[in-house]
């Protein structure tokens, strides 16, 4: 048996019965998934709750016809008896989010062909309200254009004369992409699982080995010191996949699970797909694991090492949570930086985009061959005699 | 057969290894003798290829540890200063371990291992997980892992330190087996009576530095002192001043 092999095949074995690495690996993957459906639950219940907006109006008989419109826009109201102090002293203690006052003289003003104001008693501090504000406040702008250009059609002139400059959106983004936007969340968590299911393996495998006196038992023996650290990195790889894995399968179950055609995206999400996923991410946990050995052979302890490699877990987060808040341009050398290149294959697959062979093959083999380089330095650091020292 | 030729070895401005040289024959127990710091452990981690001494030579079976530390770690066992063990693995799973990682064919590791239990009397405790075993029971791994290839030179260092009687005895007698099958046993000890128990030579180092060789007699004879001890003190002092 090759001598990688066999420490692979003993580090496994070891990992396989050790508790805390198995908890830590797979506490992750199995939470994820929790939270992502919690979390898009949360997400359509708010979108929906913003679909039915209820208005308390105050003096709602004086303006029959604007009621009306308003319920043929799915609006309902609610007659609101009190006085409009009352309602500001209400909203006040934010038991209504806004009142609508229709004043007493609203039919004779339209009689008169004069301005009519209609009271939005509101909390302007209140940032939760702001939607529905803002979806009232553009209601009864809606009527009042409508009202309008009827009152110009009857003196034969185009309503158009009002128009003078509008905007027009034209949304780019394919359904599915918004959708991914939405979920962007997904690649996070599998980018995350990457550091951290293979970290147990990683510090018990070195910073351990230090610690319980084995590692000078290890290094005497007639095998070159890479060839140990290439076996501990594999085995603590094998660990890191399988949480990604699990993290990818996991999440996008949770994901068909909630209904998210009720807030209009559609997601679909083959067999296919998920294995692209999977591939897509798979080098990460050749990184990952790579550069936990690293911190593990400088660390002291087993204790020192974790508060290294928890740091160290952060890493990932930037690039995901960038992404987040500073939407990019995809350009294809992007695909070669280690973790945005994950983040960015994984936002692309998910949003039902064609990603080119050759994304996969940069950022795979970016991957692959920076966690090759940390390897050979941590073996170097293994090489150096005072490792057994520590 | 190790000849160790006038060796060196310095950490920084500390010179732990002066120009040691001495020679451990087939079939004889040679201790390595002296007081803690004196670079014992540090001359056999240079024969076991753990440290590169700085000048000089070290030579198991006519095989250069520096230029070949793979083929010289072939031809050695070794019980290290660090005596850890995985406690997630069974006391057979750690001599599978360190016998595949010589390279050995499963057959042999199979016949290597039984006859070891056997030797090392610990059948009973071979498919048990290593956690919460007693001290004795934790040398006998350490012992077994370090013989499971059957090699030809077996270096210990400080292998009686902090064991009780029973532990103790087992050690003695398996390096008095190892000696009856023409091995090469080369062992450290700051204990004096260990020493003059076990071995056949002796080699007395003090200071990084060899300051007395040769048989239990001789060195009695050389120091005109009537115990060992006394003459390892004298020795040792003499050098000191």
């Amino acid at each position: 048996m090759h001598p990688v092999s066999v420490v692979l095949g003993k580090e496994f074995r070891d990992a396989r019965r050790d508790k805390r690495a198995i908890l830590s690996a797979f506490l992750f993957p199995v939470f994820a998934p929790v939270f992502v459906y919690f979390m898009l639950t949360a997400i359509i219940e708010l979108r929906s709750d913003v679909d039915k907006l209820t208005l308390p109006i105050i003096g709602s008989d004086h303006a029959p016809d604007f009621i009306q419109w308003l319920k043929e826009r799915d609006v309902r109201i609610e007659p609101f008896t009190l006085s409009p102090d009352d309602a500001k002293q209400a909203v006040k203690e934010k038991q209504y989010e806004l009142v609508l006052v229709i004043p007493e003289n609203y039919q004779q003003r339209l009689a008169e062909l004069r301005p009519i104001a209609i009271e939005i008693i509101q909390d302007g501090s209140r940032n939760d309200a702001r939607t529905t504000v803002n979806r009232t406040q553009e209601l009864i702008r809606d009527y009042n254009r409508e009202i309008a250009s009827l009152r110009l059609i009857a003196r034969g002139i185009s309503p158009q004369v009002m128009q003078v400059v509008v905007n027009q959106d034209i949304d780019v983004a394919s359904k599915q992409e918004r959708t991914a936007q939405a979920l962007n969340f997904i690649p996070l968590y599998v980018i995350l699982a990457a550091f951290v299911s293979g970290m147990g393996v990683a510090v018990d495998s070195t910073a351990g080995e230090r610690e319980r006196k084995t590692l000078e038992p290890l290094i005497l023996n007639p095998v070159e010191r890479y060839q140990i650290v290439m076996g501990k990195w594999f085995a603590a790889t094998i660990f890191a996949a399988a949480g990604m894995g699990m993290t990818l399968i996991l999440c996008v179950f949770a994901m068909t699970q909630v209904p998210l055609e009720l807030i209009g995206l559609t997601i679909q999400v083959e067999f296919s797909q998920m294995l692209l996923m999977f591939i897509a991410t798979l080098p990460l946990a050749f990184l990952s694991t790579s550069l936990q050995l690293l911190l593990g052979i400088f660390a002291k302890s087993f204790k020192d090492a974790q508060s290294y490699i928890g740091l160290l877990t952060f890493l990932p987060v930037v690039p995901s949570v960038y992404t987040m808040f500073n939407p990019i341009a995809t350009q294809d050398w992007m695909f070669a930086l280690p973790m945005l290149g994950q983040h960015l294959l994984l936002v692309d697959v998910l949003g039902g985009k064609e990603v080119p062979l050759l994304a996969y093959l940069y950022s795979g083999a970016s991957c692959f061959v920076v966690g090759m380089g940390v390897v050979l330095i941590t073996a170097r650091l293994f090489q150096r005699e005072s490792i057994i020292n520590g | 057969m190790i000849e160790v030729h006038a060796i060196s070895k310095a950490f920084g401005d500390v010179e732990a290894v002066r120009d040691i040289s001495f020679s451990a024959e087939n079939g004889v127990v040679t201790g390595l003798l002296g007081p803690n710091g004196a670079g014992k452990s540090t001359t056999l981690r240079i024969l076991y290829g753990l440290l590169a001494q700085d000048s000089g030579t070290a030579l198991v079976d006519g095989i250069d540890i520096q230029s070949d530390r793979r083929l010289a770690q072939q031809k050695i066992g070794v019980l290290p200063d660090s005596h850890g063990l995985y406690v997630r693995l069974t006391a057979r799973e750690h001599i599978h371990y360190f016998g595949r990682l010589h390279q050995l064919d499963e057959n042999l590791l199979e016949t290597r291992t039984r006859d070891l239990l056997e030797l090392l009397n610990m059948r009973n405790i071979a498919d048990r997980r290593v956690e919460g075993f007693s001290t004795g029971e934790r040398m006998k791994v350490c012992l077994a892992r370090a013989l499971i290839h059957d090699p030809p030179n077996v270096l210990l260092d400080e292998p009686t330190n902090g064991l009780d009687v029973m532990t103790t005895r087992t050690v003695r007698e398996i390096i008095s087996e190892l000696k009856n099958r023409n091995i090469t046993v080369l062992f450290s000890s700051h204990l004096m009576h260990e020493v003059s128990r076990l071995c056949d030579h002796i080699v007395i180092v003090s200071a990084g530095t060899v300051v007395a060789s040769g048989t239990p007699d001789e060195i009695r004879n050389s120091t005109d002192e009537e115990n060992l001890e006394d003459a390892f003190v004298q020795l040792v002092e003499r050098d000191l001043i």
